[in-house]
This record gives C-alpha cells, structure tokens and sequence, in this order.
C-alpha cells in the first residue's frame, strides 16, 4: 500500500521528465508516454483511493524525516477519505485531459512541454492532497502555482498570455504568503508539522474558541488566493488565454480545487475558529454573486466559464464556512465533473469555429451534435436542472446555508442570512447565464465568422484539411472533433449526469461519521420553481433582444484591479525608477569617485615615478636610514 | 701614541682625503687614479690591522683588476679625459644631506657604541698566507665553492649580456663591438 | 688604538661612497661609489677580526669573500654599462629614464626610454 502510494506519487513526475527528456525527437512515444502514464496513474490512484472511501480508517506512512532541530518535517503520507476522493477527481481528470489533448493539440509544437507541464501539475496536486507534513504540502502547492504559470503561458508570444500568467502568479504567490506564515505558526504552536497530529490535537479540544484565529486566517488568506475568491478574484479570467484543456485541469481539478481542499484538510482548525469562517462566509457571499454576474455580462464562453468556476468555488466556500463539510465537498467533486465537462466541450466549439468569441458562434447543434449533447448536460449540472449532479450538490449547499441562517452557531447569523440570500440569488443569475451561453452558442443564426472576433486564446489549427477532398468552404471549416476530444465528454457526462446518487449516499464516499443533511425536498421544490421562472425570463428578454443591436448593461465592476493597479503597481514601477536611479547616481557614483580619486592618486604618485635610479635610491638611504633611526628610538 | 697609531691615522686621512676626491673631481680618469690611492691605503690599513693576505689581495684585485676594468669601461665608453663640468647631476646638496645623514647615523653609532673599547693588536694572529689558507680550506670550504659556483655565473652572465644585440647597432659598427665584448670579458 | 678609530673611518667612507652613488652622472663613477662602500664593510669585517681574536678569522674570510664578489660584480656592471653605451651612446644614469612611468608613445619611435626597454628587457632580439 505505502509503495504504491509512493509510486502514485512520483509517476507524474517521472512521466514529465521523460516527457521533457524526448522531447521532439519522438513525439508519438511522448503522446504514448503522456497518456500511459496518467491511465496508469488513474489505475494506481483507484488502487489506492478506492479501499480508503466509506468507512475504511485513514492510513498514513513516514518516508523520511529529518532530525534536526525542532519539529521534524517529515516526507509523509496520509490518505483519508478527502484525500481518496481528490486523488479519484484529479487523476481522472488528469487523464482525460491528456486523451484531449491528444486531439486538440495535435499540431502544437509545444506538446512535448505541454505535456509534462500537465503531469506534473498532476504530480503536484497528487502531492497536495497526500501530504501529512505542512512543509511537504506547501511543496506541493507553489509548483502547482509554477505549473499554472507556465501553462497559462503556453502561447507566450501572445502578450495577454503573458500577462495573465504573470499576474495569476503574482496573486497566488502573494496569498501563499499565508500558508507560509500559518505553516511556522502552526509548528511553533504543535511542535510538529504533520496534519493530522495537528488536526487531532485541535478535535480533542482544550482550545478557548477562537484562540487559533490567526493561523486559521492566514490559511483563509492563503485559499482566497489559490481558488480566486475576492478580493483575489481576478486572476483566474485573464487566465483563459491558456489552452482550453488546461483551463479544464486547472478549474475542475487541481488548482483552484487545491484551495477548497487546504480549508477540508484542515477543517478542525476553521472550526475551533469561526472568526475565519465568518471570513470565509463573507468572501463567498460577496464572490459567488460577483462571479455569476459577470459570468452573465461577458462575451467570451470561457470567460463565462472562468467566472462561473469563481462562483461556484464560493458556494462551496460557503458550505464549509457554515459547517456542511459534506455539502462542500460533494460541491467540488460535481463541480469538478461537469466543469471539466464544459470546458472541454467549449475547447471543442472553439477547435470548431476558431474563435472563443460568442459573437461568432451560433447554430451549432446540427454541426457539432455530439458537443451540443454533452455540454447541454454540463450547463444543465451547472444551472442545476433536476436530475443532474449540480441539483444535488447546489440544494444541499443551499439548505445549509438556511439551516446555518436559522439555528447555526458557527458564524454570525446576520451572514449567514446574507450567504443563504446570496446563494439563492446566484442561483438564479446561474440559471441566466447558462441558458444565454447555451442559447448563443447552440441556437440562433450562423455568425459571418467575416469579422475577426475578439478572441481569449488563439485557434488551434484545425486538422490538416484534404486539398483533393473538399475544397476550404466556409460551412464546411466547422466540424465535429476527433473522437479523441469527443470520447472525454461522453464519459464525462456520466459523473455529471448519475452523480447525484453520491448525494443520496454520501456516507459511501466520505464515512458515516459525519453528520450529512444533504436533502432538502421542499427547498429543492422551491428551488425548481424559481429556476425555471428565471429561465422563462431569460428566455423572454432573450427573444427580446434579439434583432436588436445587443446593448450591454451597464454593471459597476468593483475597481479591484484599478486598485491595484494604483495602489500596488505603479507605486512599485515607481519605487524601481526611485532604485534605479539611486543606483545610478548615488551607488554608481561612489564606484566612479572612487575609480577617479585612485586615479588623480596615481596621477599624483606617478610623478615620482621619473625613472631617475639616482632619486629613487636617495629614497631608499633616508628610508634605511629612518628605520634604524626609529629602531635605536623604539630600542 | 705608537707607531701603528700615528701610521693608522695617516693611512685613515689619506684614504678618506682620495676617497672624497674620488667622488667629487671633474676629471673621470682622475677619480679612477685617485680611486687607487684609496684602495692602497686601505690595504695599508689592513696591514696594521694584523690581516697581510687580506691587504696583498686588496692590492691585486682591487688596485691591479678592478681599476684596470673600470679604466678599460671608461675608455670604452669614450670618456673625455680633460676636466668636465658636468660630471654630478643637480641635486648634490640633497645627496650630500643623504650622506651627511648617513655618516652622523653611522658615527654615532660606534663611536656611542664602542667608546673605552681597546683593539689590542699585540698578540693578535697575522693573517698570513699560511693562516689564512689553512683557515679557508680547513673551516670555509663550502663557502668558498659556492663563491667559485657565483663567480661562474657571472662570467656566463657577462657573456650572454656581452652578446646581446639591439636594432640600432647597425650603424655603428658590429665587428668593433663584438671585439669590445670580447675585450670586456676578459 | 681605540676600536673606534677603525669604524669611525668605516662610516665615513661609506657615506662618502654614498654620496659618490647618488650624485655620480656617468655610471662607472657610480660604480666607484659602490666600490668605496664595499671597501667600508671590509674594513669593518677586518677590524672585529682582530679585535675579537677570532679563532676562525671569519673576519678576514669575508673580507676576502667580499673581495671576489666586488670583482663579479664589477665585471657584469661593466658589461651593462657597455651595452648600455652601444644601445644609447651614453652612460648617463640620469638620462636613462626607460624606469619612468609614462603615457604610452603615439609614435613608434620613441627617445631613450622606449629604445632602452626594447634593448634591456628583449632577449626575443638576440641572434
């Protein structure tokens, strides 16, 4: 078991080295390689994740520790049922986006490093959601953050690539700061690194409430950061000009997921602590509205992705902030199904049309029927349409929140009021902007693809066109993906459309130790209701709309970025010139004056420097001279 | 006051009076002469100072040799032979300060050093041919090949400096200056 | 006789020798400054040799041993000053500036010091 763990552990990372060490040289035996090795990653982590789900006792094992001073920080594992059910989630994920890939970076000459960036991504979160020792999972965690760098990077000759990539890492960074900080504070207080000692201590109590309020906020800040809540929330959607299967790993899986994870791994201490969940409330409320609205607002589908994937984080930040661990977990793992879902059926609309543009998308259901089937089913799971996963998982949340509202203890009731009116609203505007996305896409008149949209990400090139077969027609350029892309969205749709059974039993998931209330028939009832007169509306402004020249609303955008912009950036772009021109008139200027005070030296000794052997002799006589004189003095 | 006192004396001023004219006359060939003076006087010295080998070499080397040699580099070096005026350079009263300097040092020194000291010579060892022989080859012998070892050197070094040739002899002459280094060698 | 007489006589001939070094223009009158200076320290080696009754006449050994050195080095001196005479066609010590510590020359061909150095520094030249 603990080798197997271990080899879960370190195959991504192999896999991406290799991946790197082939390289171009053989690029059919890298996409073997890549796809091997994450299905076989898929297998290890069923291997190792299934035993450990249900009621099955966590099983944890020391690799090494070292023995210096202070606590121990220890390469060690621990596999709960948290951890199984991550593992299960980002290893499937994993793979599937490596068999996309297949087919939507099929002539990419970045491939090779594309793929062992995304094994390693793997390898990173594998890391994460294993770890027993702190230090290890801040290992973990800042090479996703490295990953996602680079992978938001890939088409780095785009400067909004570059761009979103620096700035995606300069915000999670600046978070982890958090975790570093919580990591220390943490140790000092426990004398000891590893979770779960850490975690036990704090469930058997003996703690004044909030009396670890500090590291349970430099943790929330840490996961504010990670999974793009406000007011951090603005990196994940410039982030899309990344390829759309990366988006997929980073939204579904890994990185964003990471962050909800920490607060689950962690639970007991947020608990002790409910200064922090009134934190984590607050922020959830406020994001999960931001993000549908804006979801609502933008042209681009996978910005209207992005922004869903920041509101539906903040639902399940909710979850846990008002004490439903369940509900918040099982939030993520449908989130991650149907959101890898929409983002690979988007890649697979924008491989299409070449463009992530709405504006030239529309009447796409006869030309791409099998993404027009499985992405309805994701938009159905996202707006949370009855029998889908989203259904489940988005009513329980819910109901939570009301439950916390009317008679919760964990966070002021005032919030939780707030959070419960937030989560329904947003789930209306979630409503709105699923079927506005879905309807511009799918329906509607064929866009003149004429006009250059503006477009998020570059087009894949399409796959090579016969010249003999069909000459280049228009109509004909948008086409069905290979089955490589199609085959990961039927088998995605399955979780999304079967998963609310994991709802019906939570307790085979994650043990039958913790409470779960996750049904709530009458709210869901209610709940129905109002979404389907939200769509009525939708629908009805839409037909309004139409033939019209499309006016956007006017929505005030919180000056998040504008603040940052005057308050962090230009005053460091500032204090650089103050630097630089320190360095160059004050440093440099020591440096010259001291060259040009050596030099008017030398200048000066040099005139003693005659060539008269006869003087400088004379020298040497009163020097001997003077020694010996001071000799007999000093004698 | 005896006879060797009296002598030294006489001996003394003789040698120091040539020994300034040594450094101070305008006539080149003259300083060379008067060099000898001193240099036989101060073999004189040695006589009274109980060391006669030392004082017969003083007078061989240095009076017979050495003089003859730097003569020889005068004429070489086409040295004028009537008085000239410019045979100091302009800083004399700092290089007689210098040696004002050095002498006043040194005095001091022995004479605060060794005042009341008697050099009784009346018993002392003539350093006789005999003596100084049997001390050298009896007590001194290693030194005494190293110095052959040094004197080696410098022949092959006077060889190798007397052979070296510039650019700018063309013009005056090679057969004469390799005769001149021949002549100088020897 | 009082050993000071001796060493007094010593002292002043070398400072004599001395002054004959620094202010001598032509460099075999140098070269008999440097004489009377070695002249000096032999009469003090003589001197404490016979004072001291030295029973190995280290005195006088050295005396003699000083005695062959000086004529070494008088015979190399004087091959320097011979090549230095056919090289400049002088041997004035205080025109030979080659020492002196100058900004390089614009033009090849340079005065005294420049053929000085290309004269005593190049063995590359000999033939």
């Amino acid at each position: 078991m603990s080798a197997l763990l271990l080899g879960l552990v370190l195959l991504p990372f192999g896999s991406a080295a290799l991946s790197l060490l082939v390289g171009h040289r053989a690029e059919v035996a890298v996409k073997g390689l890549s796809v091997g090795a994450s299905g076989l990653g898929l297998v290890l982590a069923g291997v190792v994740a299934v035993p450990q789900l249900g009621d099955a006792a966590a099983t944890g094992q020391v690799y090494a520790s070292t023995s210096a001073a202070g606590p121990p920080i220890e390469l060690s594992m621990y596999v709960d049922q948290l951890s199984a059910v991550m593992l299960l989630l980002a290893h499937t994920v994993s793979f599937l986006v490596q068999v996309y890939s297949l087919g939507y970076l099929a002539a990419d000459p970045r491939y090779p490093s594309y793929t062992a960036l995304v094994a390693l991504f793997t390898g990173a979160m594998t890391v994460v959601v294993t770890a027993d020792d702190l230090w290890l999972l801040l290992v973990g965690w800042e090479l996703m953050g490295a990953c996602s760098y680079f992978l938001i990077a890939h088409h780095w000759e785009l400067p909004e690539a570059r761009e979103g990539a620096v700035k995606a890492f300069l915000m999670t960074r600046t978070a982890d700061l958090g975790l570093l900080f919580a990591i220390i504070l943490l140790g000092i207080r426990f004398d000891s690194y590893r979770i779960s000692t850490i975690m036990a201590a704090i469930s058997d109590g003996g703690f004044v409430r909030d009396e670890l309020w500090l590291p349970a906020m430099l943790l929330g800040a840490a996961v504010i950061g990670k999974s793009a809540q406000f007011p951090l929330h603005t990196w994940l959607p410039d982030a899309m000009p990344g390829p759309t299967p990366i988006s997929a790993l980073i939204h579904a899986a890994t990185m964003v997921a990471a962050g909800v994870f920490l607060v689950a791994r962690t639970y007991p201490l947020f608990l002790s602590a409910p200064a922090a969940l009134n934190l984590l409330a607050g922020v959830a409320a406020l994001t999960m509205l931001l993000g549908a609205l804006y979801a609502l607002l933008s042209e681009d589908l996978k910005r209207v992705l992005a922004w869903s994937t920041v509101s539906q984080l903040a639902y399940m930040f909710g979850a846990l902030a008002v004490g439903a661990y369940s509900a918040g977990i099982l939030h993520l793992l449908a989130h991650g199904a149907f959101k890898a879902l929409l983002f690979l059926a988007a890649g697979s609309v924008v491989h299409a049309v070449g463009s992530t543009s709405m504006s030239s998308m529309g009447g796409l259901r006869e030309k791409l029927p099998d993404t027009f089937i499985t992405m309805t089913v994701g938009f159905g799971a996202l707006a949370g349409i009855a029998p889908l996963v989203g259904f489940f998982t988005k009513d329980a949340v819910i109901g939570a929140s009301l439950d916390a509202a009317t008679a919760g203890r964990l966070i002021w009731p005032w919030l939780a009021w707030v959070l419960f009116a937030s989560t329904v609203l947003t789930a209306l505007v979630t409503v709105a902007y699923c079927l506005r996305a879905w309807l511009r896409v799918f329906f509607g008149q064929v866009a003149s693809s004429a006009e250059p949209a503006p477009t998020s990400e570059p087009a894949p090139p399409a796959e090579p066109v016969d010249e003999d077969q069909q000459p280049p027609v228009l109509v004909t350029e948008v086409h069905e993906s290979p089955w490589a892309m199609r085959g990961p969205l039927y088998l995605l749709a399955v979780p999304t459309t079967v998963g609310g059974l994991a709802v019906a039993y939570p307790h085979l998931l994650l043990g039958s130790e913790r409470e779960h209330h996750l049904l709530h028939p009458e709210l869901a009832v209610v709940m129905t209701l109002l979404i389907a007169s939200a769509a009525a509306v939708t629908i009805w402004a839409g037909r309004r709309s139409t033939g019209r020249a499309t006016r956007r609303p006017f929505v005030p955008h919180p000056p998040v970025d504008r603040i940052y912009e005057v308050g962090l950036v230009r005053p460091v772009r500032r204090l650089a010139l103050l630097v630089r021109a320190g360095d160059r008139d004050v440093i440099d200027a020591y440096a010259v004056g001291a060259g040009a005070s050596a030099r008017g030296l030398g200048w000066v000794l040099r005139l003693s420097q005659n060539g008269n052997v006869q003087g400088y002799l004379m020298v040497v006589v009163v020097g001997a001279a003077a020694l010996a004189v001071a000799a007999g003095v000093m004698a | 006051m005896s006879v060797v006192e009296v002598l030294f004396l006489l001996l003394g001023l003789a040698a120091l009076g040539s020994a300034l004219l040594v450094v101070s006359t305008k006539n080149m060939v003259h300083a060379a002469l008067w060099l000898v003076v001193t240099l036989a006087s101060i073999a004189g010295i040695y006589l009274l100072l109980a060391a006669e080998f030392v004082a017969w070499v003083q007078v061989l080397i240095y009076v017979g040799a050495v003089v003859v040699l730097l003569l020889f580099a005068l004429m070489l070096t086409r040295a004028p032979t009537g008085p000239q005026p410019d045979t100091t350079v302009a800083r004399v009263l700092p290089a007689a300060a210098v040696a004002v300097l050095v002498a006043a040092l040194l005095a001091t020194t022995v004479v605060a050093g060794f005042t009341g000291v008697r050099l009784d010579l009346d018993g002392a060892v003539v350093g006789s041919a005999a003596t100084t022989g049997e001390t050298i080859f009896e007590k001194w012998v290693l030194p005494f090949e190293v110095l052959s070892v040094l004197l080696l050197a410098a022949l092959v070094g006077a060889i190798v400096l007397s052979r070296l040739r510039t650019d700018d002899t063309e013009d005056r002459g090679r057969p004469r200056e390799q005769r001149d280094a021949q002549e100088v060698r020897r | 006789m009082p050993l000071w007489w001796p060493l007094l006589l010593a002292s002043l001939l070398f400072a004599i020798g001395v002054y004959g070094v620094l202010v001598r223009r032509n460099a075999v009158l140098v070269l008999m400054g440097v004489e009377l200076m070695l002249n000096a320290v032999n009469i003090n080696l003589v001197a404490f040799d016979a004072h001291l009754r030295d029973v190995l006449h280290g005195g006088q050994t050295f005396a003699l041993f000083i005695i062959v050195i000086a004529a070494a080095e008088v015979g190399l001196a004087l091959a320097i000053v011979l090549l230095v005479f056919r090289s400049h066609g002088h041997i004035d010590v205080d025109r030979l500036r080659g020492l002196a510590d100058r900004d390089p020359p614009t033009e090849p061909s340079g005065g005294d010091g420049v053929t000085a150095h290309s004269a005593l520094t190049g063995p590359g030249r000999t033939r």
